[in-house]
């Protein structure tokens, strides 16, 4: 049922509950079968003959945000989103996906998109040497936030476009179904649109596509020509070239690290550098920088809804115990999830709104 | 086996360690170019992938059924065990002349654990094909010529040759294809095939280490061209410079 390679994985796990700490899912649910060494133990049993891949097991590994928490602290080396996302193929293969779950692989193929909506559109130039890469989860839920960022482009005189019909670059799809032909030929098509705007420079709004674009492309054998950056690590480059110029907001706030900015990137600095050009001091949560704990996904908000809210509602958790007022984050799902469970004593604000409050 | 018509091909391929410490097998690299060129040139044939290996490998098998191969054999029996490359490509030969008649018999230009690169030739020799090695990539002509670009160490050569004939690809020659839920859903029920020696009809004196010349009689670590390097506070660099300058020059 498994590649040889996730089988392994699965069958390795020294079962040392350490990850049982980190999974955001797991501490949320207090599900036991929630944590990756469960998963792991079930698959392993599976292919011992001991259990049977059934709709029950299939939708345990449907509860999980592949945010690689786990991995990042598991002192054995061990991988559990390479055997759960296999999984998640073989629940397609087998038609034993939970139904939310299949609604959102529907919506994916008639519309490109999770929401099986049609994408907006922003306003673009032609020919532009940057293109602006908005992401689904930005034009259709969160536009706020790539609205404020296009306006920091045009304060920093930095002409753009964006693509009429953005194509998906496989992020989304590769979650809900494992890395199989279909993610792929995605991305392949998602580099030739690139490739077609003749743009130097692509900004990546969303750190789900830039992770895919920067880390999975490569090993399937797609590179686009032009060079991918992060939004918050061009701005990052504007501020320090002295093209955006900020003043001092003095006032204090909290920063959420997404989980693919954090562990698939390993950018932290960026989004903490822009914060201290703006006169923002960081007060840090319990879990930031690799350790962050995820607030839920957008996919996984689409299938799995109640424990999605679950989710945000411990990082909010964490967020009221730095006894800041303000919750920064660069992320476009991170703005969606995180919005459903604003507390009273608390403001949800994206880094490039706020920068815009403190531009000169 | 000499059948120019025959339009199925063969894949040879090896499940190598790991080479980043962690445990279990994978396919070795130049084998995956060589399935991934044996299904980008499959037009009406069928792709049928052959390994010689202990059991535990035939999760391997099926993963390359699910990444397009029509048909998997494993070749499995404790007679086989320590065959060097003489008496692996003897067996191999054998399960060919039995699977087949192939048109194109593709493997990998060499294994990343043995390094023999010996398989290939070897194989051409017992089967009676010709045989290119180290090919970049090919173009298959409808008059049954074969034209190939295969490396040199000061260049590419261009060659044709007849078909059916052996190849052996170089690693990512090819890129290789991850399967498609399609594909996965047709591989459910495809079942590798195994054959043992009794089954090919071979001499087990003929196979394993009896029926290999080779004999490893000292391994040991290569310790040439590595740099040895010394870490030295100042003080000490210093007096060691001043004595290695003085042995120079004087």
């Amino acid at each position: 049922m498994l590649s040889q390679i996730a089988q392994k994985h699965a069958d390795a796990c020294r079962f040392c509950w350490m990850c049982r700490h980190l999974c955001p899912v797991g501490l949320q649910t207090g599900k036991e079968a929630n944590t990756p060494r469960a998963k792991g133990l079930q698959l392993s049993l599976t292919q011992r003959g001991s259990a049977s891949f059934d709709a029950n097991m299939a939708e345990g590994m449907y509860e999980c945000l592949l945010c690689d928490a786990c991995t990042n602290d598991c002192v054995t080396g061990f991988e559990p989103p390479l055997y759960i996302r296999e999984a998640r193929t073989q629940a397609m293969v087998e038609d034993i996906a939970p139904a939310p779950v299949v609604q959102v692989l529907d919506n994916i193929e008639r519309t490109g998109n999770i929401y099986g909506e049609e994408k907006p559109t922003f306003p673009s130039k032609d020919n532009a040497e940057v293109l602006l890469y908005v992401g689904e989860v930005a034009a259709c839920r969160v536009p706020q936030l790539a609205e404020a960022y296009m306006r920091l482009l045009d304060k920093a005189g930095i002409s753009y476009m964006t693509l009429e019909q953005e194509p998906p670059s496989g992020a989304m799809l590769g979650d809900l179904i494992g890395f199989t032909q279909e993610v792929q030929d995605q991305g392949a098509a998602c580099v030739k649109a690139l490739d077609a705007s003749g743009a130097d420079t692509v900004i990546v709004l969303d750190s789900y596509d830039a992770a895919v674009m920067r880390q999975r492309w490569p090993e399937w054998g797609l590179s686009a020509k032009a060079q991918i950056i992060t939004a918050t690590a061009f701005l990052d480059q504007l501020v320090q070239e002295g093209k955006l110029k900020l003043r001092s907001l003095n006032q204090t706030a909290t920063y959420h690290d997404d989980s693919r900015a954090a562990r698939t990137l390993q950018e932290f600095e960026p989004p903490r550098a822009l914060l201290a050009a703006a006169g923002i001091a960081l007060s840090e949560m319990f879990l930031h920088r690799d350790l962050a704990k995820c607030c839920g996904s957008s996919l996984a908000n689409a299938y799995m809804p109640q424990i999605t809210l679950l989710t945000a509602q411990g990082r909010w958790h964490d967020a009221l115990r730095t006894q800041a007022q303000l919750l920064v984050t660069t992320c476009p799902q991170s703005m969606e999830l995180l919005g459903r469970a604003v507390p009273q004593d608390m403001e949800l604000i994206d880094l490039y709104t706020l920068l815009e409050r403190a531009c000169e | 086996m000499n059948d120019m018509t025959a339009t199925d091909s063969l894949v040879c391929v090896k499940f190598v360690q790991q080479t980043d410490g962690t445990p279990g097998r994978t396919l070795n690299p130049a084998d995956e170019a060589a399935l991934a060129a044996a299904l980008h040139h499959r037009t009406t044939g069928k792709v049928t992938v052959l390994s010689m290996a202990p059991k535990s490998c035939e999760a391997g098998l099926r993963e390359l059924l699910a990444r397009g191969a029509d048909k998997a054999v494993l070749l499995c029996d404790s007679h086989f065990a320590g065959s060097d490359s003489y008496a692996t490509s003897g067996i191999l030969a054998e399960a060919i002349r039995q699977l087949g008649p192939f048109g194109l018999i593709f493997c990998g230009r060499r294994a990343i654990d043995g390094e023999t690169g010996q398989v290939p030739p070897a194989l051409a020799t017992k089967l009676g094909l010709p045989c290119v090695t180290n090919v970049l990539d090919m173009e298959p002509r409808s008059d049954g010529i074969l034209h190939c670009r295969r490396l040199l160490e000061e260049g590419v050569e261009h060659l044709a040759c007849q078909t059916p004939a052996v190849l052996s690809l170089c690693e990512y020659s090819y890129p290789s294809r991850a399967p498609s839920l399609s594909d996965l859903r047709r591989a459910k029920g495809k079942q590798v095939e195994h054959l043992d020696a009794a089954a090919l009809g071979i001499d087990p004196s003929a196979c394993g280490l009896a029926g290999s010349p080779t004999r490893v009689e000292q391994a040991s670590p290569h310790t040439s061209g590595l740099r040895r390097v010394t870490q030295l506070d100042l003080d000490t660099f210093v007096e060691t410079t001043a004595k290695l300058f003085r042995e120079v020059l004087i």
